[in-house]
Formats: structure tokens, C-alpha cells, sequence
């Protein structure tokens, strides 16, 4: 009975081969109809009633706030300034989860998700199969549209694709930069101030300025006195999670402020520029800073770190602008300050997080016009500064700049600061950016529980598996070179 | 001296049931704190109890819709696969057929698979039909995962059914039909509860399936779940103790109330009586 | 005809088929029963079959094959463009491919651990509660004992995240009560693997539990009389009496088992992300990355089906065993 089955069933898979050409093959023809090309003719919607879904992240303020927006004050606009109805529907995901969700959907061709928050480097990997609508077209013919941006770096992280070039597919939703959060609290009792300057003959940093001038090596005394555990308290929090692009987002900053470099972004090869010694040294750098943050260290992610610094477990961490509303609830009122994080002796270059929206490229002319729209309403410096007000971040030159911006909130100054040219970069837009990131997530994350024990081994199994990943895209033409290194 | 021990063998009895009751009742627990209580940095066993958490949970929109997606997947695609895997099941019991045995060996085989394998060819299916985020799409692909097992223990049953009562009531008169359903169904039904329990459990938890291909019309809890998880940043560890708790708790009353059935029912067959 | 004469035909074509055998296509039983009859019978039988057959051609057969055919393809979505044939290029990369190794390696150990496991703690909680039908509230134990594996995967990975969680979490809270530290037992690759084991032990021990259950009341209560009666051992009545009776659900309920550990994905996504570092990163979760992160379809698809031919591996091998088993009893 067994071995009978065994045959048939070999049978019938060799069989399928034949089989399945046709599959793939109407798949295939599937491919390359309708999308649009960005063309703009203005629609009149004067009368009807529209449905848009925004797919967001989950449980991210700026996301949900968008949402709010849409129903609320957008809404209002439509009917009294362009005579239609209009609802927003919202759909979300985690960011671990969020890519997933839109690419699959979009890879179906389907109107599913009119408007889709993205992560800023995912703009190749749906720009390349044509998922979303280049906006270059639709930019010109909106005037609204044309906004002064704050600095290149919002153009370059949240805009462009590929990395130098004209095209445009996204436009910012979230402007996102790292900033540090301090217990001013802490940092204002007479009894801390006194204890660290007898200890460190040193004063505590009090002002915004203090801590723009903090290097590394100053805040290293810092959190060695923050950092008690038998009170349950710890200097700072830090990312180290393998999950999404945590860790690689908190690793970063120790390379781009020293002008190391993660690839080669011209010719598109990883081997030799990233697994460096300097790069190794500085991955051990950063994994040594565990010691000042809590245990679990290398599970900690956004949400993780906003329930230690809320429930009061750190002295300060290096979070997202984003986070704002969430990091300071109202417990925390008035007890928090927001910083530029702290400097290397070479310069203060951070990760960029933050999202653009990008177009449905499959969205009909009717929810195409009202996606429109939505997006030139949005970008109304009325509308910009109520985003702020509501805790979220704009972008435009305009607003951040306006009177009494800084004071809107406690992480403008900081946010606005990280988002000057210099002080931010974005890493690889590349359409393969998933696969890249999951590897090298991996490798660090073996590298921090100690699975991997050299930091240069970990580095030479990312270089050797993005390599290999370009190479098989066609992106660069260069094959892996060497043998892959052993994770275990 | 026997009664002592008896006790003590039942205490220990208990004991194990409690052990592994123990962290599904700390997630009750917690649907019951407020978030401080959750993160306190000692875990709370006597706090003052709020039904707040739950509250909220069952009032959110998007979680009685879930919930209802939930219950009309789980249920319909269960009871498709019990009719067909009957049908199925009959023929194969009444009628011994060439290669019978092949096939239902090859249905298991289906299992077999790793979800995320499947989920890929699905997927592509799925799309190029346009069957993404279709409830009934969605309801066809859980019925025929529930098939085997179905298939399996109810043919258990009716191999244990025996063939003359087919035979006198198709002698009565009566049509196969007629026969199938009013005469020998009555006499499975602990193989069907058991089917219909077993299967039921496996749609309701499904998770991987539910968010890649379908969409906001077939989102059930467990997908809510995993994208509810965070709000405002932070992990909404009250909202996945209490929608946890809401959710297992019609399953647990299904399990307790047919216990006896289910317990006979994973018999495939081989008893008819008390377990 | 006579209705009799009717049953007696159709009970002997019955017979012939069985008797002749598995493989026996229609008109060879010349028992002298019209091909009309035969037809007749076969026929309703079949179209009994054809619901089941539908499911199975649509839902399993067709993905199957396509699954098989994009193997031999280089398809990733992101990439836009149509399937490139690649013949077996996909094999030889994952074939070279150490971490694909390493993930096979780890789920196969996985399996095997867990499986175990489970096993035998439900085998011996099922010896336990087997004699136990008069304990007071005994509906109420077994259901709270069946608890773990009635709550769905993402829930348990969620929580059991945040009760492991040095910080706030009551396991690692009560772990350092004993040790003196609180450890994330989900931040060490040492301990990892362990942890998301013993979870996945506790979840499916009360499965195997119902299985021991079921497949004991198997067992004819007249030879375990009789066993009593002969003062027969406790480990003869178990290896004469209770195991060959038992043996078929038992086996199967490990089946069962053992497919379902293969595919463990949600558990460990929402648990561990398969890390730290790859400690936990199962076959499953790499085939969902694959097909979902990278969209690398024609990956994917070739993971998929050495996945399938390792788990048809698994199954010969048990039903081979079940067979003997059926057999035996036959």
C-alpha cells in the first residue's frame, strides 16, 4: 500500500510540472494592465458618495490621527467646499505585519486600500511592480501640493525613488526622527543633583542645550548613575529587537555619524563597505550599552519601550518623535524632557523613521480624485498646524517654522532639529529592503544574545547574504564573493 | 485507608488540571486590571477587580464584528465540511470502492503541509479568482481543511453502524437519502459533535490564513488580536487579556457541555458508549 | 426482481469488490450481476464522492501543482514582471542554503521534542484520569485541563511574551524568586528554544490527553474483566490487553500531532519572531517570509515542497506502522 501510494503520488507531481505552466502563465498575463500613470484630469465628484480605506499602522498615533482627520475635519470640507460626501475607512497593521498586508493586497491589483501609510523604505519595493501612482504629474497640477519641505532630508526619505533621482512616489504623512527622552524630574531633584556632582564632580544637564552639546562619552556617566537595579530603575532604554528594523534603526547612528557606510548605494554592492573592522567595532559599541538598560534588553521594541519609560522603569531612552503622545501620558506631564540624542566625537547622524502616504495605483478615477484631494486639503498649513496641535509631525517648511511651534508640543524642538540636513539619514530604498532587513536583523540579533560571538562574522554573513540578494534582483553586477559564514 | 488515598488521588487529579488551567486563568485575571496593575513590578494575584477592560473590549465596533466573523466562518465552513465529509464518509463505509482507502490516506496528506506552504499557491489562486477578502472564498478554503479529520472519524462511526439497517429500510422503501440522513445520521452523532468540535477549534484560532488572504470583510479575533495589540505605541495588554477571555469562552462552555460526546467521538468509532 | 434476489446480488458485488481487491477497475466481478446494476451502484457511490472530490481538486490538488510548477520559477511580486523558468535553480539555492538547514534542522528537533513531550506527559495525565469517573467535578477538571489548547496561538505568543518579560512579567517574576535574577528566558538562543518548547508542550499536552482518553475506552471492558479476573500484571494487562486495542487512535493522535508541529508559525511570530538571533526560527516562519516578505514566490514555493515531501516522509512512516497495526487486528 505504501509504496504503491509512493509512486502515484511521484507521478502525479512530475506530472504537475506540465500542469502548472499554463497557471503561471495566465498569472503572468495578469501582470502589466490597467494602472494609472499618474495623468491627471480633474474629476468632478460634485453629488456622489465616496468610501476611501486608509491602510495605517497599528496603534501608532500619527496613523490613527490621520484617520480622525479624514472623518472629521476632511470630511466637512468635501461636502461644503467640493459637494461630496466622503467616509474613511481604516484598516491597519502592525509595522512588523504592515508591508505584508499592503503587498499582498496590492499585488491583486485591488482597491482594497485607496491610501497607504508606508514605511519610507518601501518606496522601491512598491514603486518597481508599479503598485503605486508616480505623483510628479499629479504635484504639478496641484498647487497645494507643492510644498516647501523642511529639508532634503524629507524629500529624500519620504519622496524620491530611486535614491537621487526626480520621481516622485510618496508624500509625507509622519516626519519621524530619533530624540531622547529625559525625566527632567530626575534630572531637577536637588538630591540627584547633588549625589552625581559629589560622585562625578560634574553638574547634571539641565536645558535643551545642555544636552545638544552631550556627547556619548558625557552620557556614559550619566547612565552608569541612573542605572540602579535593585530600585528598578536603569540609565536608558535602547531597541534591540529583532524584530522589523529595530535593531538595525538604533545601530545605525553609531556608522552615519561617523560617515561609515552601510553599502555602496551607486553600484548597489554590500561586500567590503559594510562588513568592516570600524563597523564591527562599532556594533560592539552598541551592544555593550546593554549594561545601562533594563534585562530583556534584546526584546525591546517601540511598544516595550514606551511601557518601561511610562511605568518609570528608565531614566531616559532614545525613542521616535512619533511616539510622543504615548511616551509623555499624563502621568508623565511636565516631568519629561525631549533632546537631540547624544553626539559622537564626530558628528550627530540618526536614523530617519517616519512615513509617506503612497497612491493606490490601481484606485479608479473617482477615489483617485478624492485621494487627490484628501492630500491637497492635507497639506492646507491650517490643517498642518491641527495635525501638530493633535501630536502629530508635519514636515513643511511653513509650519515647523511659524511662531510657537517648539512649544506645541515637548519633542518639536528636538524632532525639528534631528530634521535638519546632516542630522538624519534614511537607509536603502531598495525593492529587496525586506529580505535585506530580515537578514541582517537576524545576524545582529545572533550577534547580541551572543549566538554569533564575533561582531566582524555577523557583519560578514549580512554582507555576504545582501550580496547575494542583489546579485540574484540583477541590481548589482557583482556576485557574493568568499564563503557564507556559519550563524551558529 | 482506601478512602484516604482515593482522595488524595483525586486532589492530585485536580491539582494537574490546575497547573494547566493556571496561566489561562492569569490572562482572566488580567483582563481585569487596569494596565498598572498588568505592569506592576509585582504581579497583582489580589487587586481590586474592574470590568472595565472588558467592557471596552466588547463595545469596540471593529470586535463584535470580528467576533461575529468569527462564528459565521467557524460555523459554516464546519458544517459544509461535515455534510460533504459525510456523504463522503457513507460512500466510502457502504460501498468500499476501488482505491478508497488511497484516497482518504491522500486526503490526510493534506494536513500535512505547512500552512504557510499552502498559503502561497492559495494566495496566487485566490487573487487571480479575485477571491481575496470573500467571505465565502474564505469559508471554502476552511471547509476543505476540515474535510480529513472529518472524513476520518466519521467513517469510523458508520463502519460501526451496521449495514442492515441500510439494507431494511432501502427494502421499506425508503430512498439512499432518506436513508442516509434520517436513519444512520441519528445513530453517528458522537463522531459528528466530535467533528464538528474538533474543526470548529481550528477555525476559530486561525490566524495566518485569515490575514494574508482575507481582508476587513473575513477579519476574525485572532487577526484582530495581533493588529489590536498596540495602541497609542504601547502594547494594549488589557485589550488581548480581554478579548482573549471573551473569546475562548464559548469555546470552553461547547467543550465542558460535550465533553462526554467529544471523548467518544476521538474514539473514531470503536465506542459506541460511556467513556 | 424480487427484492430479495436484489439484496443478494448487490451484497455479492459488494463482496466481490472487496474481495477482489483495491485496484479492481468496474466489470470483473462476473458474479452474474447485470453492468447495469453495477453501474448503477457504483455510480451513486461516486456521486456521493463528488462534493469531497470538488474540495479537494479546487482547494488542495490545483494549489499543490501550481505550488510545484512556481518551484521552478524565479517569481518575486516586488520585482513586477512575469515567472522567469529557472529549472532547479531554486533547489540548488536552498539546498546550498545554510540557514535553510539550520531552520529544518531546528523545526525537525522541534518536532521531535515536542511531540515527545506531549506524548508522553498526555499518555501518563490519561492513565491518570482514566479510572477517575466518579471524581467530583470531573467535567470541570478535564475542561480546565483543556484549556491550554483552546486558546488561539497569537493570543498565547502575546502573552506569554509579556509573562515572560523580565519587567512585568509573573513567570520570570516568580522564576526569580528561585534564582535570584529576573532573566528573559526569550533573550538567550540557550533558552529560547527551550521556553517556546515547554509552551508548546503545555498547549498540546491536553490534546494527547484526550487522545489517551479515547483511544483507553477503546479498550473492551470485558478483557480488562478478565485481566482483574487473572490478576494479570500491570505491565502485561498494558502490552496484551490495552496497548494493541489502543494503539491505532494513539498513533494517530501522535500523526495528527506531528503534522501540526511541523507547521508551527503563529505561535513563534508572536512569541519570538523567531529570534533571538535563529534560535526560534521555525521551517514555518521562514516560508512566511519568504512568501510575504520578500514575495518571493518561486522560493517559497520550493521550500513548500521539500516541506511536503519531508512530512509525506513522516507519513508513510506512521501509516506503515498503522497499517501493520490494522492489519494485525484485522
Amino acid at each position: 500500500m505504501t509504496v504503491h501510494d509512493i509512486s502515484r503520488r511521484t507521478a502525479l507531481k512530475w506530472g504537475a510540472v506540465g500542469l502548472s505552466v499554463p497557471f503561471v502563465g495566465s498569472l503572468a498575463a495578469c501582470a502589466g494592465s490597467k494602472t494609472s500613470t499618474g495623468a491627471v484630469e480633474k474629476v468632478s465628484l460634485k453629488g456622489q458618495s465616496l468610501a476611501l480605506t486608509i491602510l495605517g499602522v497599528a496603534g501608532w498615533p500619527p496613523s490613527q490621527m490621520s484617520v480622525d482627520f479624514g472623518n472629521k475635519a476632511f470630511k466637512a470640507h468635501a461636502k461644503s467646499a467640493l459637494g461630496y460626501d466622503v467616509g474613511f475607512k481604516s484598516s491597519d497593521a502592525p509595522f512588523g505585519q504592515l508591508f505584508q498586508k499592503a503587498a499582498t493586497s496590492l499585488a491583486t491589483k485591488s482597491q482594497e486600500f485607496n491610501l497607504i501609510i508606508s514605511d519610507s523604505q518601501w518606496l522601491g519595493a512598491f514603486a518597481r511592480p508599479k503598485w503605486i501612482t508616480p505623483l510628479n504629474k499629479i504635484i504639478e497640477a496641484n498647487k497645494n501640493l507643492q510644498v516647501e519641505w523642511y529639508s532634503n532630508v524629507v524629500s529624500n526619505g519620504y519622496m524620491r525613488y530611486p535614491d537621487g533621482s526626480s520621481n516622485i512616489y510618496g508624500l509625507p504623512q509622519e516626519g519621524d526622527t530619533q530624540v531622547l527622552y529625559v525625566r527632567k524630574d530626575m534630572l531637577e531633584s536637588p538630591k540627584e543633583q547633588a549625589a552625581f556632582k559629589s560622585k562625578y564632580h560634574k553638574d547634571l544637564p539641565q536645558t535643551f542645550e545642555d544636552f545638544d552639546k552631550m556627547t556619548w562619552a558625557d552620557y556614559q556617566t550619566i547612565m552608569e548613575f541612573f542605572t540602579r537595579p535593585t530600585e528598578g530603575l536603569y540609565g536608558i532604554s535602547l531597541q534591540y529587537s529583532k524584530e522589523y528594523d529595530d535593531f538595525s534603526c538604533y545601530y545605525y547612528p553609531f556608522l552615519f555619524s561617523r560617515g561609515y557606510q552601510i553599502w555602496d548605494s551607486q553600484k548597489k554592492n554590500v561586500q567590503g563597505v559594510l562588513n568592516t573592522d570600524q563597523n564591527a567595532a562599532a556594533l560592539e559599541e552598541f551592544v555593550a550599552l546593554k549594561k545601562y538598560c533594563p534585562p530583556g534588553a534584546d526584546q525591546v521594541g517601540i511598544p516595550e519601550m514606551a511601557d518601561l519609560f511610562t511605568q518609570g522603569k528608565v531614566f531616559s531612552c532614545i525613542q521616535w518623535a512619533a511616539m510622543g503622545p504615548s511616551m509623555i501620558p499624563s502621568t508623565l506631564k511636565g516631568k519629561v524632557i525631549v533632546v537631540p540624542p547624544p553626539a559622537f566625537k564626530e558628528g550627530r547622524t540618526y536614523t530617519l523613521g517616519g512615513q509617506p502616504w503612497v497612491v493606490n495605483a490601481f484606485n479608479d478615477k473617482n477615489n483617485m480624485q478624492a485621494v487627490v484631494d484628501f492630500l491637497s486639503w492635507w497639506y492646507l498649513p491650517e490643517t498642518q498646524l491641527a495635525y501638530a496641535k493633535a501630536g502629530g509631525n508635519p514636515c513643511d517648511k511653513v509650519t515647523l517654522e511659524s511662531t510657537g511651534f517648539d512649544d506645541l508640543q515637548p519633542w518639536f524642538r528636538a524632532y525639528k532639529y534631528m530634521l535638519q540636513d546632516g542630522k538624519t539619514v534614511d537607509f536603502w530604498h531598495d525593492p529587496n529592503y525586506a529580505k535585506m532587513l530580515s537578514d541582517q536583523q537576524e545576524a545582529f540579533s545572533a550577534f547580541s544574545t551572543g549566538q554569533v560571538k564575533d561582531a566582524r562574522k555577523a557583519l560578514d554573513y549580512i554582507a555576504y547574504k545582501q550580496q547575494q540578494t542583489l546579485y540574484d534582483a540583477g541590481q548589482t553586477k557583482t556576485a557574493p564573493s568568499g564563503t557564507l559564514p556559519s550563524l551558529s | 485507608m482506601a478512602k484516604l488515598r482515593r482522595q488524595a488521588y483525586y486532589m492530585l487529579l485536580w491539582l494537574i488540571a490546575l497547573v494547566f488551567f493556571a496561566p489561562v486563568f492569569w490572562i482572566f485575571l488580567s483582563s481585569l486590571k487596569t494596565t498598572d496593575q498588568l505592569l506592576a513590578k509585582t504581579p497583582q494575584i489580589f487587586f481590586s477587580p474592574t470590568t472595565a477592560n472588558l467592557l471596552d473590549a466588547v463595545n469596540r465596533p471593529s470586535f463584535t464584528q470580528q467576533f461575529v466573523h468569527s462564528l459565521v466562518l467557524s460555523v459554516a465552513s464546519v458544517t459544509i465540511a461535515i455534510v460533504v465529509a459525510f456523504l463522503a464518509a457513507y460512500s466510502f463505509s457502504r460501498f468500499r470502492l476501488a482505491g478508497s482507502d488511497f484516497l482518504m490516506f491522500l486526503l490526510l496528506s493534506v494536513r500535512m503541509v505547512p500552512a504557510a506552504a499552502t498559503i502561497v499557491p492559495l494566495y496566487l489562486m485566490y487573487a487571480a479568482f479575485g477571491w481575496k477578502d470573500n467571505l465565502i472564498g474564505i469559508i471554502l478554503f476552511y471547509a476543505m481543511f476540515s474535510i480529513p479529520f472529518s472524513l476520518w472519524i466519521l467513517k469510523g462511526f458508520l463502519d460501526g453502524v451496521s449495514q442492515r439497517f441500510d439494507e431494511t429500510a432501502l427494502m421499506s422503501g425508503a430512498s439512499r437519502l432518506q436513508v442516509m440522513f434520517k436513519i444512520i445520521l441519528p445513530q453517528v452523532r458522537p463522531g459528528l459533535i466530535a467533528a464538528f468540535i474538533f474543526n470548529f477549534i481550528f477555525v476559530w484560532n486561525e490566524y495566518l490564513f485569515n490575514y494574508i488572504v482575507g481582508g476587513a470583510n473575513t477579519n476574525n479575533v485572532p487577526v484582530g488580536i495581533a493588529t489590536g495589540m498596540y495602541s497609542s505605541g504601547g502594547v494594549d495588554w488589557t485589550f488581548i487579556a480581554s478579548a482573549t477571555t471573551i473569546y475562548m469562552l464559548p469555546i470552553i462552555v461547547m467543550i465542558y457541555f460535550f465533553q462526554k460526546y467529544l471523548l467518544i467521538g476521538m474514539t473514531f468509532g470503536t465506542v459506541r458508549g460511556e467513556v | 426482481m424480487h427484492p430479495l434476489a436484489e439484496l443478494e446480488i448487490s451484497v455479492a458485488s459488494r463482496e466481490a469488490v472487496r474481495v477482489v481487491g483495491a485496484s479492481v477497475p468496474s466489470g470483473a466481478e462476473g458474479i452474474g450481476a447485470p453492468r447495469k446494476n453495477y453501474l448503477q451502484k457504483h455510480g451513486y457511490a461516486w456521486g456521493l464522492l463528488v462534493p469531497m472530490l470538488i474540495f479537494f481538486i479546487v482547494f488542495n490538488a490545483i494549489p499543490l501543482l501550481w505550488m510545484i510548477g512556481l518551484s521552478f520559477y524565479r517569481y518575486v511580486l516586488t520585482a513586477g514582471g512575469a515567472p522567469v523558468s529557472v529549472g532547479l535553480e531554486n533547489y540548488h539555492q536552498l539546498l546550498t542554503d545554510q540557514a535553510m538547514w539550520g531552520s529544518f534542522s531546528r523545526t525537525l528537533i522541534f518536532v521531535l521534542l515536542t511531540v515527545l513531550g506531549a506524548s508522553l506527559l498526555g499518555g501518563l495525565l490519561g492513565f491518570l484520569f482514566w479510572g477517575s469517573a466518579k471524581m467530583p467535578g470531573r467535567r470541570l477538571a478535564l475542561t480546565l485541563l483543556f484549556t491550554p489548547m483552546l486558546l488561539t496561538p497569537v493570543a498565547v505568543g502575546a502573552f506569554y511574551r509579556l509573562m515572560l518579560d523580565p519587567n512585568f512579567g509573573v513567570i520570570s517574576y516568580l522564576f526569580g524568586l528561585v534564582t535570584g535574577g529576573r532573566e528573559n528566558l526569550l533573550s538567550k538562543p540557550a533558552t529560547a528554544f527551550p521556553t517556546v518548547l515547554l509552551i508548546d508542550i503545555w498547549m498540546w499536552t491536553p490534546f494527547m490527553t484526550l487522545i489517551t482518553l479515547a483511544a483507553l475506552a477503546s479498550v473492551p471492558t470485558a478483557e480488562l474483566e478478565a485481566a482483574k479476573v487473572d490478576r494479570l500484571r500491570w505491565v502485561t494487562v498494558l502490552r496484551r490487553v490495552i496497548l494493541p486495542h489502543a494503539k491505532f487512535i494513539l498513533m494517530l493522535g501522535v500523526l495528527l500531532r506531528t503534522i501540526d508541529a511541523f507547521k508551527t508559525t503563529d505561535l513563534v511570530l508572536l512569541l519570538t519572531s523567531g529570534g533571538p538571533g535563529s534560535s526560534t526560527e521555525f521551517l514555518g516562519l521562514r516560508l512566511y517570509r519568504l512568501g510575504f516578505d520578500s514575495l518571493n514566490m518561486g522560493m517559497a514555493s520550493t521550500v513548500a515542497v521539500i516541506a511536503l515531501f519531508v512530512a509525506i516522509g513522516f507519513t508513510t512512516l506512521y501509516l506503515y506502522v498503522l497499517n501493520l497495526k490494522k492489519q494485525e487486528d484485522a
